[in-house]
């Protein structure tokens, strides 16, 4: 039952794409001026008609709509609303999606402004505070009214003596515990809870597709160890496989925590890049049948016959110890992230046991294919070759993944556009040669051909014109340089690795360190810091001159997991600061609300760096 | 492998991943912070449910608000019913007028300890857009010694507004965008919920709280 496993190959490929393009909306409400976008217009005869376009699920009140010229109040018409008779909530008249509201022309003077206040909800979930808008009669342009105008916090404030209540508010500070969060406190947490969160990690890492190159192999050995195969043996088989590669990291947790040493720094580092990403062309050739990788199947052979019988459990282990040499570059950034980890610690035991829980996390998945896998082994066709050939495409898009990070912008856009027109060709020229046996397979492969080739096509030229999105080619220049705007607080916000890199680039090119900070908006850790930290001002002199970026990971897709294992970020908030050459300052990494001076303390390693 | 993770789980694994990190010791405050502290533990502030529950739900509310009142419900009755939350109110009044008068009377009756039935019978008048003799009404209603209601709210008028300018402090400082608000464990909710919306998001702030052990 071959196609039962191209089924399930298929159902994974859609689901990655649809995780990467249906992004689950964060259950953040939206601010109250994206809810109700104000705008006026002038009629001579009618006077100022302002107009309130509703986002959807959202309502304004109409009693509720004030207008003031000089604190003095507008006689203001409303068009009648809808009756919202919800017993609940009283007799009220609301807007959905529109509402308009006219200040006639002869209570208005010629020049001046006038302040109009509104209030809305969103339906059965929040209520905003009243919003006050400026509108200035003669240019009609509209501005957020000053403090006061209207609004109830400003009422509040006002009525209190602002110094005492400041004041107040600081004798507030500091609390009676102190201690500062550093990295090595995720291990001073229990051993279980270290051993479940790598073991969490792990899994998390085998949902990237670098365990592919794993399932050839394992199916491999399970294929030769012919008909003996019941349901235990092939647990048995898989599980050795799997426990032997979660050995061999532990054994590298071994190393680290005892030299020390800071791999990732080593791991990124251009050449490094460079050499996996080739690594990974060099997999991709042989899967389109360039040549035969038969270097782990003689290894598979003789380790099979060392081990006196095909298919043993010694045999199993033996490969799997090997495997993860193949994942190792993939997974390297993360991998490498825990190695440091690991390493900072010097606690030998524990860091293995910690990295043993990574390896195993990502080998169960892999368990559960050579259990259920072993039912359905491949018989070889046609359609192997096929899955060959996308798996080829894979390792290409992974070498490409891994040299954008070392290669020029312009560069990676024209590989991934010469890569779609691959795809496109690949799927379209046989069509072209051969009468079609299934028309709508046919149909839908010549069809998915073409938009490959559209999308390469756009890439190319999008490169040649150095305009570079490849997740989104598709949006005018004015959108893609939506990745240069920047949040009040000086942070440029990123939502996707495609701009990250594209701010890194520009830190390269002016030569200044960088500041990432991974933040997520219903994370109140990241809110609290970027108040208690960020703001402040001996913070923000020293950042001065640094590029602040903002990865934001508010909604999980797959562009916020892209970011977080970019820079192998455990989870929000953490801060990671980067040399102007891209590399990180991996000793000045924050993680968790360390306190002001524990920040100046990080920043300074930065300044030393 | 072949099940994509969803929104529950992410925040779980980030939670579990990002909670080991955080020691769950307090960061050094410095000046002009808003800390844990003051968001968990103002002691001006009320607190319902076990006072010593391992998981706190602080909620920013105003009198004027339908959803609140809604919500209100369905947290009343988790707090109930799991027995192990503390519950922290924050009085947030921020959409009408006759709000800060809501917060004015439930923040006074706290002095003779009838915060609660204050609070409750002023979440009861339903919808937005509540007048002051609908609050006052309410408030008479409860048994609350009046006269030294009125005495308490004029002699702590300084306490009351800025515990309520602290509240206001905080919920721009977490960012919130309009009522109601609940911090549950580390997570922020910025919008009403129902029961079964509550019950999920404690057990999602329960699972951090206790990797992080």
């Amino acid at each position: 039952m071959p196609y039962v496993r191209i089924l399930g190959f298929v159902t994974l490929l859609l689901r990655l794409v649809m995780a990467a393009i249906g992004p689950v909306v964060a259950a953040t409400p939206i601010p109250a001026d994206h809810a109700f976008q104000l705008r006026a217009q002038l009629d001579e005869e009618e006077g100022i008609e302002l107009n309130w376009i509703i986002a959807p699920g959202y309502y304004l009140y109409r009693d509720r709509i004030v207008v003031t010229l000089d604190g003095q109040r507008v006689r203001t018409v409303t068009e009648k609303g809808e009756p919202k008779d919800d017993p609940n909530f009283g007799l009220v008249e609301v807007y959905h999606g529109n509402g308009t509201a006219t200040v006639p022309a002869e209570l208005l003077p010629e020049k001046g402004r006038i302040i109009v206040t509104y209030q809305g909800c969103g339906e059965n979930t929040i209520c905003y505070p009243p919003v006050s808008k400026t509108v200035d009669l003669v240019t009609l342009l509209i501005e957020e009214a000053p403090a006061g105008g209207g609004s109830v916090p400003a009422a509040v404030a006002s009525g209190g003596n602002q110094s005492g209540v400041a004041a107040d508010v600081a004798t507030w500070g500091p609390s009676q515990a102190s201690g500062t969060a550093t990295e090595a406190g995720m291990f001073s947490g229990g051993l279980v809870s270290t051993v479940l969160a790598f073991l969490g990690f792990g899994l998390l890492l085998s949902f990237t597709p670098c365990v592919f190159p794993m399932i050839p192999i394992l199916s491999g050995m399970l294929a030769r160890a012919g008909d003996r195969l019941s349901l235990t043996r092939s647990f048995v088989l898989s599980a050795s496989y799997v426990v032997a590669m979660a050995a061999a990291y532990g054994t590298l947790g071994i190393f680290v925590a005892w030299s020390g040493e800071n791999l990732q720094a080593a791991l990124q580092t251009p050449w490094a890049v460079l050499a996996m990403s080739a690594v990974f062309i060099a997999l991709a050739l042989s899967m389109f049948g360039l040549y035969e990788l038969q270097l782990p199947q003689s290894w598979t052979a003789k380790l099979a016959a060392a081990a006196g019988n095909k298919g043993s459990v010694g045999g199993a282990a033996l490969l799997g110890f090997g495997s993860a040499l193949i994942v190792g570059p993939c997974v390297t950034p993360p991998l490498a992230a825990a190695l440091v980890f690991v390493a900072q610690t010097g606690e030998v035991a524990r860091g293995s046991l910690a990295l043993f829980a990574l390896g195993l996390g990502m080998g169960l998945p892999l368990i559960a294919f050579g259990v259920l896998g072993a039912k359905v082994l491949p018989r070889s066709g046609a359609w192997l070759a096929r899955v060959k050939h996308i798996f080829g495409f894979i390792f290409v898009a992974l070498a490409i993944w891994m040299a954008s990070r070392a290669l020029p912008v312009a560069l990676t856009a024209t590989a991934w556009g010469a890569m779609f027109i691959a795809i496109g060709l690949y799927l379209d020229v046989p069509s072209l040669l051969e009468t079609p046996r299934w028309r709508s397979a046919s149909l839908a492969r010549g069809a998915v051909g073409v938009l490959a080739l559209f999308y390469g096509c756009v890439l190319v030229i999008g490169a040649a014109l150095s305009d570079y999105g490849p997740l989104q080619p598709l949006v005018t220049a004015g959108l893609v340089a939506s990745a240069d705007a920047k949040g009040a607080d000086g942070f440029q916000v990123v939502s996707n690795e495609a701009d990250l890199d594209k701010a890194i680039e520009l830190g390269r090119q002016q030569g200044r360190s960088i500041m990432v900070d991974f933040s997520a908006d219903w994370y109140t850790e990241c809110l609290l810091m970027e108040r208690n930290i960020f703001a402040q001002d001996a913070v923000r002199q020293r950042l001065r001159g640094m590029l602040l970026i903002r990865a934001d990971l508010t909604h999980f897709n797959a562009s916020s997991k892209n970011l977080m294992q970019r820079f192998a970020v455990v989870g929000p908030p953490t801060v990671v600061f980067l040399n102007p050459d891209g590399s990180e300052i991996t000793d000045a990494r924050v993680v968790g609300d360390i306190g002001v001076s524990g920040f100046l303390g990080r920043l300074a390693k930065v300044s030393r760096a | 492998m072949l099940n994509p993770i969803t929104r529950a789980d992410f925040l779980r694994l980030t939670a579990m991943s990002a909670s080991l990190l955080l020691i769950p010791n307090l960061a050094r405050a410095d000046d002009n912070e808003i800390t844990r502290d003051m968001i968990l533990s103002d002691p001006d502030a009320p607190v319902a449910g076990n006072p010593d529950g391992d998981l706190t739900i602080v909620d920013f509310f105003d009198y004027n608000c339908p959803y609140c009142k809604m919500a209100a419900k369905s947290l009343e009755k988790i707090v109930k019913t799991d027995g192990n939350i503390r519950l922290v109110y924050k009085d947030w009044p921020i959409l009408a007028e006759t709000s800060i008068v809501g917060a004015r009377l439930a923040l006074g009756a706290k002095y003779q300890d009838q915060y609660l039935p204050v609070h409750h019978a002023l979440m009861d008048i339903p919808g937005y857009g509540i007048s002051q003799e609908q609050m006052l009404n309410a408030v008479r209603k409860t048994g609350v010694d009046q006269p030294r209601l009125d005495a308490d709210m004029a002699t702590h008028a300084d306490d009351i507004l800025r515990l309520v300018k602290r509240n206001l402090n905080i919920a721009e400082a977490i960012g919130l965008q309009g009522t109601p608000g609940f911090l549950v464990g580390a997570y922020k909710v910025n919008q009403a919920l129902n029961y079964d919306g509550f019950v999920r998001v404690v057990a999602d702030a329960r699972a951090r709280a206790k990797s992080s052990k």
